[in-house]
């Protein structure tokens, strides 16, 4: 069974780009582009892993993270920002990862094999 | 009745006590936009010029660190050269402006001199054992110095500066702390030192160490501001160019792998065009809308010019599904700004409303005089409107609302109409659409023939 991966990034260029790279990996990956839609989908599917962006128009990542948690959902999160600086946000710290977006997706991939113990 | 005053009346009353005339003068240039610097001088002004207290000469230390350092000696050099200064300043009906003007060129004319001859001393500003002049600073009090050559508590390179038997101490305080000295004497008129000139003297430190204090406050607190702005402003800009940078990055690497089929190969490289499209919109944003200074306004006529924005491709391919239509009044006026920065400008609200309203909306653009000395050019469109907290935010560097939008336009609209000496003004209701103003001076447009 293919691991699942819940993709939230709003950048449309950005939300292909990964969805591709990471089902070459070999994941089942749902991408979508808003915090709203990534907590309609946890509602009904069981991810393995869960990969979201900081700034987004509506919910942002953190406040999304923040919801995650109240659901009592044991997903491991990656972070994955075009900010620096969010990583000295405490709220990030709850996160189990968090990735400075860069055009090589090494570093993404790696920290998913981590998470996802593969 | 009534009667109205300005609140500083500048003129100076050669017949006011002189206290009335030391407090005006010295607040008065507190109002004015001079530098520190500056007002350090009309301080120092003030203590020496015939209609204030009238010493001879002031000297001015500033505390820097934990140390007093000597830093403008304001005074002629020699009997002579008192005469010829004394003789300026008694003119009638000379400011303090005028004064002012005379003394700056004074201190820095003896620069090798007087203000020269103190650049070496430095004291520590907090010490036990402090001589004078530090000692009056270290003790908070004012001292007055009389047969100094055999004080043993004068420290003897002052002595050799100052080169007077008789001085006066002034500590500058604000809030219990110290933040300078001021030492005062009469080296041409050798007249004694009264207790009416210490209490008057002594006011008059009181007003400079607040003025120094708050100024200092002010400085530190900009500084703290640009440097939050700054922070503000890389972090954006970080995001703003990584986001594409990733993209033609990232498939870029795909385009490199041998099992990539034409049909994707295409989509990639259409996807990085437009990335690097975006990525040069937002370097021309930056280096147009964030230009150190601005073009001279000048006169002219803005028709052709608002012609030639609404009939460029770019607009032309926003405009299609939405009315658009400009009316502008026959025989505009010529208007203030300058032509390019106008052209910009002029784009980026037309841009706005587009991207505000949904397609079928429509935007208008009109041009009228509103007086006769006043030229509004507006553009209205009926999209969604700005609510009341984004209003506040409108002209901010970087508040954008959209996802490729850089927030500049409206602040680059802005710094162009203050430096032209126009007005925008905005009226918007959500959901009803927004009106943008911008009100520029103008002049009948000459005649040729
Ligand atoms: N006509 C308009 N209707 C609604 N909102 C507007 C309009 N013009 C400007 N705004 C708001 O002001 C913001 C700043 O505009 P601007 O400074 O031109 O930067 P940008 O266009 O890059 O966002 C926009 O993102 C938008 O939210
Ligand atoms: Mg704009």
């Amino acid at each position: 069974m293919k691991k699942k991966i819940l993709l939230v990034e709003d950048e449309k260029a950005l939300c292909l780009l990964y969805e591709e790279e990471l089902s070459r990996e070999g994941y089942a990956v749902t991408a979508v582009t808003n915090a709203e839609v990534a907590l309609a989908e946890l509602g009904t599917t069981a991810f393995d892993l869960i990969v979201t962006d900081i700034r987004m128009p509506g919910k942002n990542g953190i406040e999304l993270i923040t919801q995650i948690m109240g659901l009592r959902k044991d997903i491991p999160i990656i972070i994955n920002s075009a900010y620096q600086s969010y990583k000295e946000d405490f709220m990030t710290w709850a996160a189990d990862a968090y990735v400075v977006k860069s055009a090589s997706l090494d570093e993404l991939k790696t920290k998913i094999k981590q998470l996802l113990g593969d | 009745m009534i009667e109205t005053y300005n609140i500083l009346s500048p003129d100076f009353e050669r017949d006011a006590p002189r206290e009335l005339m030391l407090l005006s003068i010295i607040s008065q240039s507190f109002f004015q936009p001079f530098s520190l610097e500056d007002n350090l001088l009309v301080i120092l002004t003030a203590l020496t010029s015939g209609s204030g207290v009238g010493f001879n000469r002031a000297m001015l230390f500033l505390k820097q660190g934990d140390r007093l350092k000597g830093e403008m000696w304001l005074g002629p050099r020699s009997a002579e050269e008192a005469g010829l200064i004394w003789e300026v300043l008694s003119t009638p009906g000379i400011g303090y402006v005028e004064i002012l003007e005379h003394n700056r060129a004074l201190v820095s004319k003896n620069q090798e001199t007087l203000s020269g001859r103190l650049k070496g001393l430095v004291y520590a500003a907090d010490e036990e054992g402090a001589l004078i002049p530090a000692y009056a600073a270290c003790r908070k009090e004012i001292l007055l110095v009389r047969e100094a050559a055999s004080e043993p508590l004068v420290d003897r390179r002052f002595l050799n500066v100052i080169g007077v038997d008789e001085f006066l101490c002034i500590p500058l305080l604000a809030r219990d702390d110290i933040v300078g000295e001021i030492i005062l004497d009469n080296a041409i008129t050798r007249t004694p030192i009264t207790p009416a000139d210490i209490k008057l003297a002594g006011l008059c430190g009181l007003m400079a160490g607040n003025y120094i204090y708050s100024t200092t406050l002010h400085r530190k607190l900009l500084d703290m501001e640009k440097m939050a702005a700054m922070g503000e402003m890389a972090m954006f800009v970080t995001h703003q160019l990584r986001n594409p940078i990733v993209a033609v990055g990232g498939f870029t690497d795909q385009l490199l792998k041998p099992d990539i089929p034409e049909d994707k190969k295409r989509r990639n490289l259409t996807i990085i065009r437009d990335e690097v499209r975006r990525l040069e919109n937002i370097i021309y944003q930056m280096g147009h809308f964030l230009k150190v200074s601005l073009k001279e306004p000048v006169y002219f006529d803005p028709g052709p010019a608002i012609a030639a924005v609404l009939s460029s491709p770019e607009i032309l391919t926003k405009s299609e599904g939405y009315v658009l239509n400009a009316k502008l009044e026959p025989c505009l006026p010529e208007i203030l700004c300058d032509p390019t920065s106008f052209s910009e400008v002029i784009r980026n609200l037309l841009d706005n409303a587009f991207d505000a309203t949904p397609a079928g909306g429509t935007v208008s653009v009109r041009g009228y005089r509103k007086n006769r000395s006043g030229f509004v050019l507006s553009v209205r469109d009926t999209g969604r409107g700005i609510t009341n907290p984004d209003k506040d935010q409108l002209f901010r560097p970087f508040f954008t609302t959209k996802e490729n939008g850089m927030g500049l336009g409206l602040t680059f609209t802005k710094r162009v109409m203050d430096t032209c000496g126009g007005k925008v003004e905005v009226q918007s209701r959500a959901g009803k659409g927004s009106l943008f103003k911008l009100i520029f001076l103008c002049r009948e447009k000459e005649l040729t023939t």
